[in-house]
């Protein structure tokens, strides 16, 4: 396997886990938008969510601030 | 700044942490076949339950739940230890974590998803768990355990991951097989002055988030019991207690871990009495810690009298609970407070009978809490009797075997033990540590600080 | 907006059982074996609690008839992870059977201990499953079930009344124990119907309701036995 493939595999795991993030906050939202329909304790729903997908955003954020810096930090070959 | 490039020849001293990798004896084979064995088993009686419905475990009215959801807050409070204590040291820049930090952050993610899959186990429609996504309620403490345990599994695999890198790219520089699944891992990394930063900064900034995360999941875990309105659950001290326990057998967890590697791979070099000695130190606290928290909750109770308060405790204080709560007692506390209190000598025999009393008293500790309430119901009932079926033993043990089966595979591609961190600890720490103490030392006006010499 | 509630007179109850045999049948609920039963697994939407009081030779026996208390304030409703179970807008606590995962999580929640799990693929004895009742469908194995004050057959009166154009008239939706009790001793009707009977003996001053501090509000009312009771 040569280095641009490897790359890509690696670009590719970073964007998955983005999807994981995203698909995390459409199911969390949601979940909020039919608390608000029914009503059930919506405020209750609110707040967790309001914790909860930021936690994911900001994990993949710091893999993605680890890739990116690794990379930038590579010595010129 | 250090080169982390020296990876082969006499300069490498860590070589001895690399052998589990590159060598495979005939017994690890052995070992992996038994562990399949135990965990293909498991999945036969899963799928025998799944087919006939879960009529095949112990569990009945009104002892709804069982072995699921006792290994459930097991599993998942031993993945306090790793995670908690590795984000825990390094926060508090104690130097003997170095050795200990990976093996931590391992049993987190292994144990996170082998507890993580407890729940579904214990469904009775796991072909609907999806109704989680598609009509799920954030309201239910189900749910929000659902939310607090996969962020803490995401939160502690880029924890394990990160400082993992490092270590990634000396397999790929020694052209460790699978190559491309080093190169794949090590994101290119090189070890120079701005990539550490990058990841120092990354490490600094997870292992802080990680502690509230991990708290919240254990806290969450016993927000199932305690949000409801019965007897010996309905306690407000819950989410404390719980988080107590889970810190307190997920560091015997860790000890057992780290005394069998460091028989197996004859680590003796890297881990040493005195990481056993402080980890033991921790381990006692907790017991005192522990003890405190269950003498307050049943003083509480007991004091109180209220009727159905009291039908619990006695059922678990001399009735058919008896035998199991008084070993727990044995095991959670007399146990690690005879062994620990004075261990100058023996040191790893004396931690690792506490560390597996630890181990066996906690789990009874769940079983405690989990089915006593469920048997001694508001309204009287007619059985109130739990007896584990053939189904449930095999999950368990599967369960177990699926622990060590995890750490097995770990072992034969990452080192356990963290070099390129043990490798900054010989060439930075001492360095590191001098400055620190001149810091908490008082300033002389005028003399002369002594440097002192570890 | 109607609720529909329940008085049980306990002054009347002999602890028959017929409410119990109606349920079961009313409702399609599943047989277990003797060997299941003894193991705690009978489903049964209704049960008879007996309480002995006293001691030899003043000794008696009472008998509440316990069946879900279709609470306002339901603890079972809070923890459902789903949706499955739900407080409809006339105080009735109803099971969505598709979506129950079967965590037992309102089971174990409940301080009646009224709900019940279907541990195996619902069984009958040879030759009933012909007299099931087509207005109630059939559970699968693994959900989780309980008394639902009979609402199919308030389905069927509503049609009646709509199609009718009238009002309910109080008696024209009941439940199946209440049909068939033999004291009269199970009363049921609108709660908020002033002029029903269930309102009438609700108010009375021998009503009471289980666990009532714990603030789930029980739509099931039990009227205490009176002076004259030996």
């Amino acid at each position: 396997m040569n280095g641009k493939t490897i790359f890509g595999l690696q670009v590719a795991s970073l964007v998955l886990i983005w999807v994981l993030v995203i698909l995390i906050g459409i199911w969390v939202v949601n979940l909020l938008r039919l608390s608000y329909e029914l009503p059930d304790v919506p405020s209750a729903t609110f707040g967790i969510s309001i914790i909860a997908v930021p936690v994911f955003v900001t994990i993949a954020g710091i893999l993605t601030y680890v890739f990116i810096g690794l990379q930038k930090g590579k010595e010129k070959e | 700044m250090f080169d982390a490039t020296v990876t082969s020849g006499a300069e490498f001293k860590d070589a001895a942490l690399l052998r589990p990798i590159e060598e495979t004896s005939r017994n690890f084979y052995y070992v992996v076949a038994g562990l399949s064995l135990v965990v293909l088993i498991a999945a036969v009686m899963f799928v025998r339950q799944v087919w006939f419905g879960l009529g095949v475990t112990g569990m009945n009215q009104p002892v709804t739940w069982g072995f699921y959801i006792v290994n459930f807050v097991f599993f998942i409070g031993i993945s306090h230890a790793g995670t908690l204590i590795s984000a825990i040291l390094r926060l508090s820049k104690a130097e003997w974590r170095r050795p200990i930090t990976r093996m931590a952050e391992v049993i987190t993610a292994i144990v996170l998803a082998i507890g993580g899959l407890h729940p579904i186990i214990d469904l009775g429609r796991p072909d609907r768990v999806l109704n989680v996504f598609t009509s799920g309620r954030l309201q239910s403490p189900l749910l929000w355990d659902v939310v607090s345990i996969s962020a803490y599994f995401t939160a502690s695999t880029v924890y394990l991951y990160v400082p993992l890198i490092p270590d990634i790219a000396i397999l790929r520089d020694r052209g460790t097989k699978p190559e491309w699944l080093y190169a794949f891992l090590s994101w290119g990394w090189q070890g120079t002055p701005h990539q550490h930063k990058v990841l120092e900064r990354a490490i600094n900034i997870l292992m802080v988030m990680v502690i509230p995360i991990a708290i919240s999941v254990h806290t969450v875990i016993s927000y199932i019991f305690s949000m409801t309105l019965q007897p010996g659950w309905h306690s407000t001290i819950f989410g404390p207690y719980f988080v107590v326990g889970a810190i307190f057998s997920g560091i015997a967890a860790l000890l057992i871990v780290m005394i069998v590697f460091r028989r197996l791979f004859h680590f003796e070099a890297y881990l040493k009495e005195i990481h056993f000695a402080y980890l033991g130190n921790l381990l006692l606290v907790m017991s005192l810690l522990w003890f405190y928290f269950t003498f307050s909750e049943y003083l509480t109770g007991f004091f109180g009298h209220e009727p159905f308060e009291m039908k619990v405790f006695w059922y678990k204080f001399t009735g058919p609970y008896a035998p199991y709560f008084w070993v727990m007692v044995s095991c959670n506390f007399l146990i690690p407070l005879s062994l620990l209190t004075f261990k100058k000598r023996n040191i790893i025999p004396k931690v690792l009978t506490a560390s597996i009393a630890v181990v066996i008293g906690m789990w009874l500790e769940r079983l405690i809490i989990v089915v006593p309430t469920l048997a001694n119901t508001h309204l009287p009932s007619p059985v109130g009797i739990y007896i584990p079926s053939l189904v449930e033993w095999s999950l368990f043990l599967g369960g177990v075997a699926a622990f060590a089966l995890g750490f097995a595979f770990f072992s034969k591609f990452f080192p356990l033990i963290s070099i390129w961190e043990i490798q900054e600890g010989r060439e930075r720490s001492v360095a590191d540590v001098t400055e620190r103490l001149q810091q908490y030392l008082p300033t002389e006006s005028g003399g002369n600080v002594e440097v002192l010499s570890v | 907006m109607s609720r529909w509630g329940m008085v049980i007179d306990l002054d009347k109850c002999t602890g028959c059982g017929a409410c119990i045999t109606a349920c079961k049948e009313e409702n399609n609920v599943p047989y277990v074996s003797p060997d299941e039963a003894a193991q705690g697994r009978a489903l049964s939407w209704m049960t008879i609690v007996t309480e002995i009081v006293g001691e030899y030779p003043n000794v008696r026996a009472k008998y509440i008839p316990r069946l879900c208390m279709h609470c306002d304030d339901p603890p079972c409703t809070k923890v459902c992870p789903v949706r499955a179970t739900y407080v409809s807008d006339e105080g009735i606590v109803a099971q969505i059977y598709p979506r129950c995962i079967g965590c037992r999580y309102c089971m174990a929640a409940c301080p009646y201990t009224v709900k019940v799990f279907n541990w195996y693929e619902p069984e009958w004895t040879e030759g009933m499953e012909r007299v099931h009742n087509p207005d109630v469908s059939l559970r699968p194995r693994g959900v989780v079930e309980k008394c639902t004050f009979c609402h199919h057959r308030l389905q069927k009166a509503r049609e009646k009344v709509r199609m009718e154009g009238r009002e309910f008239v109080d008696g024209e939706y009941n439940t199946a124990c209440a049909e068939v009790c033999p004291t009269k001793s199970i009363v049921f009707g609108d709660l908020a119907d002033q002029n029903s009977q269930v309102s009438h003996l609700a108010r009375s001053t021998r009503a009471f309701r289980l666990l009532d501090d714990l603030g789930t509000e029980p739509k099931v009312y039990y009227l205490t036995e009176g002076e004259k009771h030996v």
